[in-house]
């Protein structure tokens, strides 16, 4: 371990992965910033590449990115009252009256330092659990792994939709396409029809592209007028608008923002605005440490994500405050739990993409895909087999966070103008590298056409309220769910109790079953009569 | 449409999808060994799970749509967006014979006017810089060889 941990400290500390995390912060900050641009998307652009450069620089690259894009969301929450990623949603409730009260500067300090305490935190719970998680997964036979991959899909399905249907629906469509090309254990083409492009079956890198970024696309089209020349937007639906359901939500009295972008005395934050208070930093500890818990726990479980931690931090900030009263009016607890919690999910949810190669959102599964394109297979071996990979990547993680907290105070004054940069000419490029990317996975046009056949079931799924999470995740984990399961049944000579006599397995099963009733039960408790709204998209 | 009506639309659709993958599926090969999963092992829980589930969300569209006063404005593609799909379609039909650099200037100039641009001569920059920019970087820069096309 030692000398895993010496090679990747040295891995983590060459120029070129220090300057490619630092470059990852900085294209970070801008998209999360940028309305309409998710991190994800960000992701795919970068995705080509990746390919080229070494593993440890592309996923120091993507590091920083995600790290990066978790903070620039709340820069465009905070100024503009527009979150940038729907985990900065909560970030504004408190952020934006705080603006609008002219202090710009304490919010975005605020932020940019709960930030940096919350995904330190979860940096150094991914340094603690991750090895110690692998040295146990090492230990899981196939029938745990099929049991556990189980588990990742059920609660991904349970926390992804509103309805469950529509969740395991998805995740089934996703198993349906991961069936395309040979079996994993002996090799028979299946559903190829003929064709060898099918048989090494649909890249699943390929398909998220499609599902993400063509919607992405299609979405960001929407409302432009004739006179309209692509200035920022709100996301999240035909009227654009994200309803919080909060007093300095876009719907009430602080909804409206500057039209070119630019924030009331955004241009004059300078360095010295950004440093909190000692006051300030002594109301903020126990909601930093709420966030951070929260936020850490709830990123290790697939499929729950930012915006819910986010979320379920300010409500437990919010709870253990005298100044309860002050919460949706500027508090900068408001704005310090949302921002530590989602920040520590990115930290999170490294834990079980790395240890057991179960990825919890949209971004972790790009992780995912990029460490395969390298060879890298993340699970419990890679603590094993490429020992200095693995804690290099912790330690790149953490040089996200400090990168993160060093261009957020010396060049946030130049950021805030990003928030203005035309979709007339972003969007255009991002469908081009769309093509790019796909292309680049395998040089096949067939992949290309694979992409865009995803983009259409993408906008597809959006029309049906079906989430796409779980259809992403189930190509994911699908093999591997495949080969575990007929290993198992092939040792146990056709046995299925193999699944409940192993303790691990049959634990895995049972909060597999927990969820799934979880899921039914929430579902139930949502049909109770309330006036009904558009469904809200969540982005990943 | 309402919600209900896409649900037992998109039900009995994913239904014969999921005939149709149960008919594929039984034409795998059968076991290879006694007491082992074979390769129609895995397609045919699939099968199962799709048809069950389709059918469960035929029948709870059944049951939303007989349900009264459902005030539901669910999601629309806008215009421009069926525009830029049938832009993409032909630019990926375009992409084998013209290349990357000839098939992608139409369509990025179009995607740009598409996303509000209404000064021509930044529209027309556009078009040209993106697609000769991203080749330039992609294929000197990255060594990624970009579709060349049979017409040129």
């Amino acid at each position: 371990m030692t000398g895993g941990l010496l090679q990747g400290l040295l891995q983590a500390i060459q120029p070129s992965s220090l300057l490619a995390t630092g470059v990852g912060c900085l294209l970070g900050i801008v998209a999360g910033m940028i309305p309409g641009m998710t991190i994800s998307a960000a992701m795919i652009i970068v995705l080509p590449l990746t390919f080229v450069l070494d593993p440890s620089v592309s996923i120091g690259l993507f590091l920083g990115l995600y790290a990066g894009g978790m903070l620039g969301g709340s820069f465009s929450a905070i100024l503009l009252n527009i979150p940038g990623t729907p985990s900065a949603a909560a970030t504004a409730l408190d952020g934006y009256p705080l603006v609008a009260r002219g202090q710009a500067g304490r919010a975005l300090g605020m932020a940019v330092s709960a930030s940096f305490c919350g995904g330190l935190f979860s940096a150094l719970c991914l340094f603690l659990i991750a090895p110690r998680l692998a040295d146990l997964a090492l230990q899981f036979r196939s029938a745990d792994l099929f049991s556990l991959v189980f588990l990742g899909l059920t609660i991904i399905c349970s926390f992804a939709s509103r309805s469950w249907i529509k969740g395991l629906l998805s995740a089934a469509i996703g198993l349906a396409i991961v069936t395309i090309g040979q079996d994993p254990v002996m090799g028979t083409a299946r559903f190829t029809f003929g064709d060898t492009n099918l048989l090494s079956g649909v890249h699943f890198l390929t398909a998220l592209i499609g599902l993400f970024a063509i919607p992405q696309l299609i979405e960001n089209l929407r409302g432009i007028g004739p006179g309209d020349r692509g200035g920022p937007r709100r996301p999240g639906g035909p009227g654009g608008a994200v309803d919080f359901g909060g007093p300095g939500s876009p719907g009430g009295r602080n909804g409206s923002s500057s039209s070119d972008g630019a924030a009331p005395g955004a241009g004059s934050i300078g360095f010295r605005q950004l440093l909190p208070a000692i006051a300030d930093l002594r109301r903020i500890r126990l909601p930093v440490g709420i966030g951070s818990v929260v936020g850490t726990f709830l990123g290790i479980l697939p499929g729950a994500g930012g915006p819910i931690a986010a979320f379920i931090s300010y409500d437990y900030a919010k709870k253990t405050t005298r100044r309860r009263d002050r919460f949706g009016r500027g508090a900068v607890e408001g704005v310090a739990a949302p921002e530590a919690a989602n920040n520590a999910v990115t930290g999170g949810a490294l834990i079980p993409m790395m240890t057991l190669g179960i990825p919890g959102d949209p971004v972790t599964a790009i992780l995912i895909g990029a460490l395969l394109a390298h060879g890298l297979a993340p699970g419990p071996l890679l603590f094993v087999e490429q020992a200095d990979f693995a804690y290099g990547l912790m330690f790149s993680f953490f040089w996200a966070n400090v990168f993160n907290l060093l261009i957020a105070l010396a060049g946030l004054r130049l950021l805030v103008k990003v928030v203005a940069a035309p979709r007339t000419l972003l969007m255009p490029a991002v469908a081009i590298l769309c093509v790019v990317g796909a292309w680049s996975l395998r040089n096949s046009l067939f992949d290309v056409y694979v992409m865009f056949g995803f983009g259409l079931l993408g906008l597809a799924m959006k029309w049906l309220d079906m989430p796409v999470v779980p259809l992403l995740l189930a190509l994911v984990l699908g093999r591997q769910l495949e080969e575990n399961l007929r290993i198992a049944l092939t040792g146990s000579q056709g046995d299925v109790t193999v699944f409940f006599t192993s303790p691990f397995s049959a634990l895995f099963l049972g909060l597999s079953v927990v969820s799934v009733i979880w899921s039914i039960a929430g579902a139930r408790r949502q049909r109770a009569p309330r006036p009904s709204k558009s469904p809200g998209q969540r982005k990943p | 449409m309402s919600m209900g009506h896409r649900n037992l639309a998109a039900g009995f659709v994913l239904l014969a999808v999921g005939i149709g993958f149960a008919f594929a599926t039984g034409q795998l090969p059968d076991r290879t060994l006694p007491d082992t999963p074979g390769p129609a092992f895995f397609p045919w829980l699939i099968a199962f799970g799709l048809i069950g589930l389709s059918a469960a969300l035929i029948v709870h569209g059944l049951i939303t749509t007989r349900q009264r006063g459902e005030v539901f404005s669910g999601y629309r593609l806008p215009v421009r967006g069926w525009l830029a799909l049938g832009g993409f379609a032909a630019y990926l039909s375009l992409l084998p014979y013209a290349g990357f650099v000839l098939a992608s200037v139409p369509f990025c100039g179009g995607l740009v006017a598409l996303y509000g641009e209404r000064r021509w001569v930044i529209a027309l920059a556009a078009a040209i810089l993106i697609p000769v920019l991203l080749f330039v970087l992609f294929s000197a820069g990255f060594q990624v060889l970009l579709p060349r096309g049979v017409w040129q």
